[in-house]
């Protein structure tokens, strides 16, 4: 239940339009349980390939969907730094488009982020199934899911490296000067998907770590904070605007 | 993963449409690239299919309810092009062992609700799923998974249906476009069963909750009878593209699509159906179009409104003297940047040795099948007791096993080589070899010469296949070393920055030595990284030697 637990602290610090639209590994462990290991074509099996494919459309939809989004945000924003770098605005300005930008390189990395959990959960019930079943669902199966939409994320890669080179030329890293006061405000916007990212390379690191089904399909670890450590790495609850 | 544009995407969708039309069979606008154009959705296609029936029937509604599943999430088939449907056909056969896809309850269902719903049910009307996917896509739509009703309790369920109502009656009018603009183009003869079917389907969608009941009922209706699953795929495969099959916008097509809106006046001032005109795309749908042009004008009111935020942000700024104009970028922001950057990379490390994982383990896999397939071909050779058969056979490039003990060590190694995997197929050829070898004696010479000849080929795979393997596994401990080192160096400056400034300094210190243990842990891991690694090169090396032994054994 690993995982289950990781996705879980996941999901929750996901952004709340994204809750539902990850992986029901819970679910799918359920039916992979009910599978029994003697009685072939069982309805739980079937069951479980209706979920798979359900929640693959899901994924597809929602990941489609979304990167329709970020490609016009992306778009707007850049129209709106052309805008904006021609007539020479307040630094106000300046930190709002920055802010915009930061906020959708993170919503696009966390959209990266959901396909990669997504398709570790979708590895790991596929293993647990034919570690169950005796089967070999799993290659052909996690073949196909290689090739769907929600996991060919070349495109959103792209879009993350345009901001980030947008940014880069925008903001040059060498002018640093930390501004005194920081906008409370502005970070509140950024704890969401701050948060979220944080999170998400915990999890990461949780996931990589070394498990007891170490195989050659398994990913080397990446690090790993114990249960207690990734407590205290939970960011404070957003700080109220002053 | 290839990397193309979404203009090709386009024709290619188009190129398929076009066939389905040739064929008489509607398929749906598929977004996906060329190259995976074989194989889509390697789903079943029939709880789908059979959930809207079901709903169909028992719940006839006023046919101007606008259909509901707008994020595609219940029906595959909408993915389905005519390849699609050869897709579903081949994953349903290359899963040979696979005894509940053979079993596909659904056909049944299918049947069924098909005959009762139209009197010209024809195998190339796959019709029922299509409706709900061709609907314009909507972001905050349910996703009708049977595990979200079981899961998540009713109260979220009914809000997204709520919203889901809310944003069928808007949608209802985008429907009748739909109905009269793609429906001729698309339909022919034989589908105007669909039609009249799809009229009656979207209504079904009305009730949410008894919708959702259905769904649960559904979950469980379709696994139950045993049909094969052949049918289903030819019914579901070829669906009807109708209004809204999905669409995978590009920043090219956006472009074009932006220079059309311009063209027309503006965002408010353009209709869908002049920016469809004006793009000139093949297979782009006015479905497609309006629900873009919906989103676009939803993102471009934020900028708007925030030029005209509170005017307390700029005089904030104003006072601070040291902000640069061009430079002067929350430190926060910054922060919030780089860990976001370090993510990505993360992720696309992590992808790329995914992919590579699944590579060796396909390689893995076509090898011991080829294995099996020889091992089939020498047993049959053996039951007849002759050189040049046994000879011809042993001559195959293939590596082969021929005899028991080959078999046994054939099995062995795939017993390290492929972990987790369970071979039953293995065990059962080696038994039959070990029969036939025992029925001629007179065979065994040869067979034994040969055999060694297969066991070293089949060594020598093996041992190219876990350099393979050991050479990636190392490869990606030192760039995951290196890259995890980074992370979490930068990370714990970040993080414990942003609590610093966020708390003020009260978690501090509890936070720093958290990240300063996640350095320690991270030593640790790499460590373990290291010995797990050797371990894995170990057990290959074991198999190897086994075979060899297993060799030397026999002689």
């Amino acid at each position: 239940m690993k995982f289950g637990k990781r996705l879980k602290r996941q999901i929750e610090e996901s952004l709340p339009e994204w809750r539902d639209k990850f992986l029901c590994y819970k679910d799918l462990k359920k039916l992979v349980k009910l599978i029994s290991a003697t009685q072939p074509s069982s309805k739980a099996e079937a069951e479980f390939i209706c979920l798979l494919n359900s929640e693959i459309d899901k994924f597809n939809a929602f990941f489609v969907d979304q990167e329709e989004e970020f490609i016009i945000r992306q778009m707007e924003l850049q129209e709106w730094i052309k805008r904006r770098v021609a007539a020479t605005s307040a630094a106000a300005e300046y930190a709002r488009i920055g802010t915009e930008m930061v906020n959708l390189h993170g919503e696009m990395v966390l959209l990266v982020n959901y396909s990669s959990v997504n398709y570790t959960g979708l590895a790991k019930i596929l293993k647990k199934y034919d570690k169950r079943t005796g089967g070999l669902l799993r290659l052909p199966f996690i073949e196909k899911v290689l090739e769907q939409p929600f996991f060919t994320t070349d495109l959103i890669s792209k879009l993350v490296k345009e901001c980030e080179s947008t940014m880069d030329s925008m903001f040059p890293a060498a002018a640093a000067a930390a501004t005194a006061a920081r906008e409370e405000a502005v970070m509140v916007v950024e704890q969401r998907v701050f948060r979220n990212a944080v999170a998400a390379l915990v999890t990461m690191r949780e996931l990589r770590r070394g498990s007891s089904t170490y195989g050659h399909f398994s990913l080397p670890p990446l690090s790993s904070p114990d249960a207690d450590l990734l407590q205290s790495l939970q960011l404070p609850s957003p700080i109220p605007i002053l | 993963m290839e990397t193309s544009s979404a203009l090709p995407v386009v024709k290619l969708s188009m190129e398929q449409l076009g066939d389905a039309r040739s064929s008489g069979v509607m398929s749906s606008f598929l977004p996906v690239r060329p190259n995976s154009s074989r194989e889509k959705f390697p789903k079943i296609p029939d709880s789908q299919l059979v959930l809207m029936e079901r709903e169909i029937r028992s719940n006839p509604l006023p046919s101007d309810y606008t259909p509901f599943v707008s994020d595609g999430g219940n029906v595959r088939p909408l993915f389905l092009s005519p390849s699609g449907l050869s897709s579903d056909l081949r994953f349903s056969s290359s899963l040979p062992n696979e005894r509940h896809t053979d079993g596909t309850p659904f056909a049944n269902q299918l049947l069924n609700a098909e005959v009762s719903l139209s009197s010209t049910y024809s195998s190339n009307t796959g019709i029922f799923q299509v409706p709900n996917n061709n609907l314009p896509k909507d972001p905050t739509a349910v996703t009708w998974c049977p595990d979200t009703v079981q899961g998540t309790g009713n109260s979220k369920i009914n809000d997204s249906l709520i919203m889901v109502s809310d944003d069928l009656s808007k949608q209802n009018e985008w429907w009748s476009d739909i109905m009269n603009v793609d429906w001729k183009d698309l339909l022919n003869d034989t589908t105007i069963a669909e039609s009249q079917s799809k009229v009656v389907y979207p209504a079904a969608q009305s009730s949410p909750n008894n919708s959702m009941h259905q769904l649960q009922t559904h979950q469980s209706v379709p696994c139950h009878s045993g049909e094969v699953c052949s049918i289903t795929s030819t019914m579901s495969a070829t669906t009807s593209t109708a209004a809204k099959p999905r669409m995978r916008w590009t920043p090219e097509l956006h472009e074009r699509f932006i220079d059309a809106v311009v063209q027309l006046g503006g965002s408010e001032k353009a209709t869908p159906k002049g920016v469809l005109n004006i793009m000139k795309v093949e297979g782009l749908t006015i479905c497609h179009v309006k629900s873009h042009l919906q989103k676009y004008r939803t993102t471009r009111h934020i900028p708007d409104s925030s030029e005209g935020m509170p005017e307390k942000r700029i005089t904030q700024s104003e006072e601070l003297p040291s902000l640069n104009l061009k430079t002067g970028i929350n430190e926060a922001l910054r922060l919030q940047m780089e860990v976001q950057k370090r993510l990505h990379e993360q992720l696309e490390i992590q992808r790329s040795m995914q992919l590579r994982i699944e590579e060796q383990a396909r390689c893995l896999q076509i090898m011991i099948e080829k294995q099996r397939k020889s091992t089939m071909e020498k047993q049959h050779a053996s039951s007849t007791p002759e050189e040049p058969t046994t000879h011809s056979t042993a001559e195959n490039e293939l590596p082969e096993a021929g005899n028991s003990s080959s078999g046994l060590k054939r099995t062995e190694v795939s017993r390290q080589v492929g972990s987790k995997w369970k071979m039953p197929e293995l065990e059962t050829s080696k038994e039959k070899e070990t029969d036939a070898i025992i029925g001629c004696p007179s065979t065994s010479k040869h067979i034994r010469g040969s055999a060694e000849r297969d066991a070293k080929e089949t060594h020598k795979n093996i041992k190219d296949a876990s350099g393979e393997i050991k050479k990636t596994a190392e490869n990606v401990r030192e760039k995951i070393s290196a890259a995890a080192d980074q992370v979490v160096d930068k990370t714990i400056e970040a993080a414990g920055n942003v609590i610093d400034s966020a708390q003020g300094g009260r978690a501090k210190e509890g936070s720093q030595s958290a990240w300063g243990s996640a350095k320690e842990t991270m030593q640790k891991i790499k460590d373990t990284v290291v010995g797990k690694a050797e371990e894995s090169q170990q057990s290959i090396k074991d198999g190897r030697e086994n075979t060899k032994r297993a060799m030397d054994a026999k002689n």
